[in-house]
């Protein structure tokens, strides 16, 4: 569809569109102005004031920026794991529950009404950020030195995650009553924005400044073209696999924090349940081939945005929560088929041919 | 059994990985007669296995061929549960019959299989992100069909669901002291006849043979002249098909629709086919070692059930744990493979 | 080389399979009559199918099985947790006929699709005790008895007290609009709950604007809330089947910027709950958001207990056996509720 436009409009037009980050945009594009067709209340922003009589910005715009944000968080590491794996890790779900549930548990022990915290949330943090970069290990550990396919790896912990986590906390579902905690998933007493955004945005800044000055994301890109060739090159394609899905572990971590904070507690089966589907659906949306590669993070995270920004647009069209992945799947297929080698070079043919039968016009 | 083997010299893979799977299930099974006692000795906990997963086997088949292939395909639970919906719905709220909800579980596989197996195929997209999609979109559509959990009520069909198979000579005298006959359910036949003829299919046939040659190495397979794509296709069908059927056969044994049925299908049919001796890579499989895969992966969600770890938790940690080591295992086969070729 | 090696040992395996299948049918036949004596003192093994964990009031109802029937007072308690799948609990109650347990009690996630598995722990002469939600079945000598709440007294009750609390407040009764936000369609709880609500809005005038379901759990209660507000404007009071879905509720409540109480005049949303199990729900009604909540009582174990004992000694318990339940509020004004030309006290929960 954007390539009839393409053909038409000026050369600028044309070499946005060449640029990656184009797809996620003109999504974004279609999205925003099927709203302001539809229903324009989309783009309404109030101000009002929680339960605790703090100051909250709330609207659809915010709920997208709210939401989006663990989405976005994953999509950083989902893409890295794409570009240097060829597959996709879909068991961010499960490790989110298993991260979670570690959260809880080390916050709360085995009471699960503590009136006070066991340690600083921040300590707890680290805790399950550990477990969840280990068990990102796990699964890297099978993808790069067994050789298993990643997503067939991750399918293992696909299945065993939530079970992991219910064992955890003995399948208790503890609530946490300090307001401190809510913090991480709702709002900073005095700051309207919501807070999941500013921890997405540290992410962004830190994954950005590490792109910047290491060479992973070089490396990255290196194997998931040609492992055999970067091999040659003196590179480690088994380390950089690994280190992908212990990135991809942090950024679960993170996740799983702003999740656990939102509710106070967790509900092992329920909790960041098909998260997978939009993490591998932000990447695809960001343009990046996903077996492997060269990819764009920016890309990625404004493709993250984009499907919360779906998913908010079928809700408020009451669509049920348990339809929508009907309505997502059908979403991946069409971008999938649009970026299929097979379908790029049939379209460009027959551009081709349209072009050149103008031009002997 | 052995006569084959001695034919299919080439294939000394999968008899060594059958093998492994078929020990592994009687060690299994009589580990379980030891330590669990009475129960495990009555034929009717066998049947009652076979009953209770008589469709994970014909998923299992299809997921097999697939695997075999060189594909994947997670779409299998999706469809199970939208074949029980759309069944269910049919048959009670459309007062529809039994017979042509059979054909609408065989469309609706039928429809996937060239769906899936078109974008794999022709439009070469990988598979497990075709069937993901396929997973999400049969799921999100199983609760568009119908959002509540019903049990059909269907007088003929309540009466297929309940006919009982009895097995001679097999059953045993309860507490009360009467003889209680051992029996199976109609999906069983049902699953033992794909078994075979997806046995007969993939020794016997020349589809079956390019299915194996697809799978092993696509290269040779084009120089042997075989269409890779057409064959790839097929298999996606066969199994998709297969899905339907198995579908069917899990709703005659449930009796109801629901969105949430056969939650994890895919991983016990892929973990099924791997214990079973599949590889992941292609090339290597066998429908035989698939059934014992299911039984083995049965036995010990049986065993886990009746040894009282009363989380049904531990049953999804049990399979994840048996599936990882027969991953590594099939990955170090693969490896001294390699090394034994390379030398 | 390996091929015979894998020969020879396929072939062992296929001795070993007739051999391991012979075994089976001799061996079962002495095994049968062996058991039965051979139990005597031993402990009684009870096979306990629970629904799930989804909400408080169901932890609290599996605790007291697992406390009342401990290994110190004689029995053995094999817990399997179905979550809310009833194959799951259809495969659990084979198992348990399979192990020969002793009694088998299931609290049954839907009524309907119990006639098999029942007859199959009849033919296996299993009794069988039902508690919580009930069973549709074709016989009702399928099982032994059966022991729960009340669900549409309950309803009854809170929707009496409703009336009773509009009556007081001067509110009239056609400006009530109520939205159900239902628990897991096809258990008892619902059908009770949702059907006493339903006769008292047609008896009083209210107005029910809408039926969604919240399957029992905070998330789904809070996105169904959340759905029902942004329809109705006009919603004052949402009608939770359990507590978990108004702790869901009342987070929807606060998220779309209204406020949650029994002043409805004020433009407070009053929400109406069930179940009153967790000291959560009650703090909710002593802060004043939550207004009215029916109790469910969880502890079913002492009363199977007696139920298995009588059995023990040969006596018929009875086929249905209610629990008692109170109705809790912190309305102070309010101490007695009539429906059905019965009066029940309200039970205060002082601020």
């Amino acid at each position: 569809m954007s390539i009839g436009k393409n053909r038409n409009v000026t050369d600028i037009f044309g070499k946005l569109f060449k640029n990656q980050i184009f797809i996620p945009l003109a999504a974004m594009f279609i999205l925003l102005l099927f709203n302001l067709v539809a229903d324009p209340s989309f783009f309404k922003i109030t101000m009002g004031y929680n339960s605790a009589g703090n100051p909250v910005l709330s609207g659809y715009l915010m709920t997208i920026l709210d939401n989006g944000s663990e989405l976005a968080i994953l999509a950083i590491g989902m893409t890295l794991v794409t570009a240097a794996s060829g597959g996709q890790d879909i068991s961010v779900g499960a490790a989110i529950a298993i991260a979670g549930s570690t959260l809880l548990r080390a916050l709360c022990g085995t009471n699960t009404r503590p009136d006070t915290l066991r340690m600083p949330i921040f300590v707890a943090f680290i805790i399950s950020c550990l477990v969840a970069m280990a068990f990102g290990a796990f699964n890297g550990a099978l993808v790069s030195i067994f050789k298993i396919q990643p997503m067939v790896a991750t399918l293992i912990l696909y299945t065993a995650g939530r079970s992991i986590a219910a064992w955890i906390n003995n399948n208790e579902l503890p609530i946490i009553s300090e307001p401190k905690f809510g913090y991480y998933g709702g709002f900073i007493p005095g700051i309207p924005i919501p807070t999941p955004f500013f921890i997405a945005a540290a992410m962004v800044v830190i994954i950005t400044l590490v792109l910047k000055f290491t060479n992973l994301g070089l490396y990255t890109q290196a194997v998931g073209i040609n492992e055999s060739s970067s091999r040659l090159n003196g590179l480690n394609p088994v380390f950089i696999k690994w280190l992908t899905f212990v990135i991809l572990g942090a950024c679960v971590a993170v996740a799983a924090l702003i999740k656990v904070s939102r509710l106070s507690s967790i509900n092992y089966s329920v909790i960041a349940k098909d998260i997978e589907m939009d993490a591998i659906l932000a990447v695809a949306l960001g343009g990046n081939a996903l077996g492997g590669g060269k990819f764009n993070m920016a890309s990625s995270i404004i493709g993250a945005f984009v499907i919360q920004m779906l998913t908010t647009t079928l809700f408020k069209f009451q669509v049920p929560s348990d339809a929508l992945p009907a309505y997502k799947a059908v979403v991946v297929i069409l971008l999938v088929v649009f970026s299929a080698p097979v379908v790029r070079d049939k379209m460009s043919q027959i551009i081709k041919k349209m072009n050149s039968r103008k031009g002997a016009v | 059994m052995s006569n084959i083997s001695k034919k299919f010299k080439d294939m000394t893979d999968t008899g060594l990985l059958l093998t492994i799977t078929i020990v592994v299930f009687f060690l299994m099974y009589i580990g379980a007669i030891v330590f669990q006692g009475k129960g495990f000795l009555k034929p009717q906990t066998f049947f009652n296995i076979l009953n209770a997963n008589a469709a994970l086997i014909i998923l299992a088949c299809g997921m097999s061929i697939v695997m075999i292939t060189g594909g994947i395909d997670i779409s299998v639970g999706g469809v199970t549960a939208l074949v029980s919906m759309s069944c269910a719905v049919y048959l009670d709220y459309k007062g529809g019959n039994v017979a042509a909800s059979m054909l609408i579980a065989i469309g609706i596989g039928l429809a996937y299989g060239l769906v899936q197996g078109f974008l794999v195929a022709y439009l070469d997209i990988q598979p497990f992100i075709v069937s993901l999609a396929g997973m999400f979109f049969a799921r999100g559509m199983t609760t568009i069909v119908n959002t509540n959990p019903f049990n059909v009520q269907n007088e003929s069909f309540v009466a297929l669901k309940d006919t009982r198979i009895i097995v001679p000579g097999m059953g045993s005298v309860n507490k009360l002291g009467k003889y209680v006959n051992a029996y199976v359910e109609i999906g069983v036949i049902v699953a033992l006849i794909i078994v075979i003829l997806m046995f007969c299919l993939l020794r016997w046939t020349k589809l079956g043979r390019s299915f194996y040659a697809v799978g092993g190495n696509k290269q040779s397979a084009l120089m042997l002249g075989i269409n890779v794509k057409r064959t790839k296709f097929m298999s996606h069908m066969l199994c998709s098909l297969l899905a339907g059927i198995g579908g069917y056969v899990y709703f005659l044994h449930v009796g109801s629709g629901a969105a949430t049925h056969a939650q994890g299908a895919e991983m016990n049919a892929i973990a099924s086919s791997i214990i079973g001796g599949t590889m992941l890579t292609g090339g290597v499989g066998n429908i035989i070692g698939t059934f014992f895969g299911v039984l083995s992966l049965s036995t010990i969600q049986n065993i886990v059930s009746s040894a009282g770890l009363d989380q049904a938790w531990w049953t999804g940690i049990t399979i994840a744990a048996m599936l990882c080591i027969f991953l590594v295992i099939q990955s170090v086969v693969m490896a001294r493979k390699k090394r034994a070729v390379k030398k | 080389m390996k091929s015979v090696i894998s020969k020879s040992i396929i072939l062992l395996m296929i001795v070993c399979m007739t051999a391991v299948f012979a075994g089976c049918s001799a061996a079962e036949e002495p095994e049968g009559s062996d058991a039965a004596p051979a139990q005597g003192e031993e402990l009684i093994t009870i096979g306990f199918s629970q629904v799930g964990a989804e909400s408080d009031w169901r932890k609290a109802n599996s605790q007291s099985m697992i406390d009342t029937f401990t290994k110190d007072k004689g029995y053995e308690l094999i817990f399997e947790d179905a979550q809310q799948k009833q194959q799951n609990q259809i495969t659990a109650i084979r198992t348990f006929i399979q192990r020969e347990v002793d009694y088998i009690v299931v609290a049954p996630v839907t009524e309907d699709g119990w006639d098999t598995v029942l007859e199959e722990a009849k033919d296996a002469g299993i009794p069988v005790i039902i508690v919580d939600r009930q069973v549709a079945v074709s016989d009702e000598g399928l099982f032994t008895c059966w022991v729960g709440s009340d669900f549409e007294l309950e309803a009854a009750k809170a929707c009496a007290w409703l009336k009773e609390y509009c009556d007081r407040q001067r509110i009239k009764q056609d400006e009530i609009n109520i939205v159900d936000i239902q628990g897991t369609i096809g258990s008892s709880a619902q059908i009770g709950r949702s059907k006493g609500l339903k006769d008292a809005v047609r008896k009083n005038g209210w107005h029910l604007l809408d039926e969604v379901p919240g399957e029992y759990t905070q998330a789904k209660g809070r996105e169904a809330t959340a759905r029902m507000l942004a329809k109705h404007k006009d919603v004052n009071v949402i009608y939770c089947e359990n507590d978990n879905e108004a702790f869901g509720a009342l987070e929807a409540i606060e998220a779309a910027g209204r406020k949650a109480g029994s002043n409805i005049r004020a433009g407070e949303i009053m929400v109406i709950s069930f179940d009153g199990v967790s000291q959560l729900a009650i703090d909710d009604l002593r802060a004043g958001k939550i207004s009215c909540i029916g109790e469910c009582n969880p502890l079913h174990g002492p009363r199977v207990r007696k139920i298995i004992e009588n059995l023990e000694n040969g006596v018929t318990p009875e086929k249905y056996e209610y629990v008692d339940e109170d109705i809790f509020s912190a309305y102070e004004e309010l101490t007695e509720i009539q429906t059905e030309g019965k009066s029940y006290p309200v039970k205060i929960i002082g601020k």
